[in-house]
């Protein structure tokens, strides 16, 4: 609040230079509660982001562990890269959407389990992501293909990635995991496909969290910076005046 | 007289069963950070440079394939020096690792792998010359007259011949019908031959086959496997046999399975709850300690042959126990990293 007492001629008048006018009060006001919000959302959504990796790293650990006592029940090399072919047919889709607000949203969808009559009519093709490989992983991999192979629906962006083709495979089959090594598994397997399951799911409300997050950052900046130049251009005015 | 022909192997298969690792020794692997530091304790025990030769990287699945290596040179030496009817006794012993590699070289094929890629992971113990050509079979029928009916195990296929395509249900019904016809000619083989070695393997036997009725049981919940298909996979040589069978077989959960082990003090403990605060334990944990139990008592008597039997699958246990630390130890899961049970407590020898 400024004071300016001007002296002119007879007449002394007081000016008191109010605070910017209340239009303007509500308006910073305004700004510095949204940005609040915005931060606290920011906040929240890290909190959450950092339970669900926690949540997603135990899971995962959990799985390879029950794998570990599968392979103590089963013999060592009954649980191996050597029960899955080099080629598989997935059972998990993502979903990528983007959304009006220009964030993008993954979300995971499970085909159900077709006899080998159906196939062939689903006509989605799956986009190989990644080097194709001729060879054979060593690496022992997780129940379900963890290479996503995403699916792109009703995106408003103009640019559909490139799709190839999937590779045809003999086995139309798209089946179980769990059947790779037998039938009669033991139940630590079966945890171990549990496990794995939940973490392909988490994977993707990750993701979905992670651009929400970025995209809640992005909005702070531009608040904050939105609301500095209020400030200085509130400094301004009153300067001049 | 059973020390003419056996006594030496006898005597050599003790001197083994001494080298197995102790208490001690087990609490020693379970202190290490590393595959390095495990590798340098088993160093001053039996297995000396058995882990050392090797040029590879040291992973789980190499010291699990090392120390198959030493059991086999171990039994391979024992075999080659056997006269019947031990020598029968230690083929029936390797039948079961026959019966394990032919459903792995089938499902092998069914993943399309390359039989050059499946045969070193096929159970050295259960080799045989018509290895390479199982995987070309389609049918049980077809396996049994093109492939193995010239092996040890065309004794076993008189229930298990069928026209059904081997996919991977028609594999897991042929590995449970091959073992049961194998345990039931190995548990008549000990009957037949009397005296301690049967006083010592038939118990074992049975053993066997009520364990492979409950776990079979256990595990088919869920699966498409009738209640018809399942019980024509339980061995007939066990005490279950016929009611507590019967009752199996119609068991629809695992409810029903813990009414019928309760009517067995034996096998009533193995399904008991266990007390809270102790560590959880899967019910293959407790038939594994039972499994290992029954085995230690094989060498308290002397002059038959149980305790080849027993040693070698002690020696095994041993395996899935120093395993299991190694996973332990590289997965930093150090807090289940006692589920291993000790066989001999170290005061015996």
């Amino acid at each position: 609040m400024d004071f300016a007492i001007h002296n002119s001629q007879s007449r002394t008048i007081v000016y008191a230079k109010m605070p910017p006018p209340l239009f303007t009060t509500r308006e910073s006001e305004g700004s510095s509660t949204l940005l609040d919000e915005k931060l606290l959302r920011f906040m929240e959504q890290l909190e959450l982001l950092e339970e669900k990796r926690a949540s997603l790293n135990s899971l995962i650990e959990q799985g390879w562990f029950s794998m570990s006592k599968a392979r103590y029940s089963m013999g060592n090399k009954h649980v191996s890269p050597l029960q899955y072919a080099s080629e598989m047919e997935p059972l998990v889709l993502v979903h990528a959407k983007t959304l009006d607000s220009g964030e993008l949203d993954f979300s995971t969808e499970r085909f159900e389990q077709k006899c080998c009559k159906e196939v062939g009519a689903d006509n989605r093709s799956i986009e190989e992501i990644g080097p194709q490989e001729k060879g054979v992983r060593r690496r022992i991999k997780p129940k379900e293909d963890i290479t996503k192979k995403a699916v792109n629906e009703e995106t408003s962006s103009e640019n559909a990635p490139e799709v190839t083709p999937v590779t045809k495979s003999d086995q139309n089959l798209q089946q179980d995991p769990l059947k790779w090594f037998g039938i009669l598994v033991p139940q630590s397997l079966k945890h171990a496909q549990l496990s794995f399951k939940q973490v392909l799911e988490l994977s993707a409300e990750i993701a979905t969290l992670q651009t929400a997050v970025l995209s809640t950052r992005q909005e702070l900046k531009h608040s904050k910076k939105h609301k500095h130049e209020e400030a200085s251009a509130t400094q301004l005015d009153s300067v001049a005046d | 007289l059973f020390n003419v022909d056996h006594g030496y192997l006898e005597g050599l298969v003790r001197g083994m069963k001494a080298g197995i690792l102790t208490r001690a020794d087990y609490h020693n692997l379970a202190q290490c950070d590393t595959l390095e530091d495990m590798k340098l304790h088993l160093q001053c025990t039996d297995y000396g440079k058995t882990l050392s030769s090797s040029e590879d990287d040291l992973t789980v699945s190499l010291v699990d394939s090392k120390l198959r290596e030493n059991l086999v040179a171990e039994f391979s030496c024992l075999r080659s020096n056997a006269l019947p009817p031990l020598s029968t006794f230690l083929d029936y012993i390797t039948y079961s690792y026959m019966i394990d590699n032919v459903v792995m070289l089938i499902t092998g094929a069914l993943k399309q792998r390359d039989v050059a890629e499946l045969l070193p992971r096929c159970h050295p113990l259960g080799a045989f010359d018509q290895m390479a050509a199982v995987g070309i079979a389609r049918t049980p029928t077809e396996l049994y007259s093109a492939v193995l009916v010239d092996t040890p195990l065309a004794q076993f296929f008189q229930d298990a011949v069928s026209e059904s395509n081997l996919d991977e249900m028609e594999a897991e019904i042929l590995r449970n019908k091959l073992f049961k016809a194998y345990l039931e000619s190995f548990h008549s083989f000990c009957k037949n031959i009397g005296g301690a070695t049967k006083d010592i393997m038939c118990p074992i036997l049975e053993f066997e086959a009520d364990r492979r009725a409950f776990i079979i049981t256990v595990n088919s919940f869920g699966t498409d496997l009738s209640n018809a298909e399942r019980s024509a996979l339980y061995p007939a040589c066990g005490r279950l046999h016929p009611e507590g069978l019967c009752l199996l077989g119609a068991a629809q959960d695992a409810a029903q399975v813990k009414d019928v082990a309760d009517r067995y003090p034996a096998y009533k403990i193995i399904f008991e709850e266990p007390e809270p605060g102790s560590g959880f334990k899967t019910l293959e944990d407790r038939f594994f300690e039972q499994e290992v139990k029954l085995n230690t008592l094989a060498f308290l008597q002397q002059f038959h042959f149980g305790v080849f039997y027993s040693y070698i699958k002690l020696k095994e246990q041993e395996s899935r126990n120093i395993v299991w630390i190694a996973e332990c130890v590289t997965q930093r899961q150090k807090s289940k990293i006692h589920n291993y049970i000790t066989i001999f407590q170290g005061t015996e020898q």
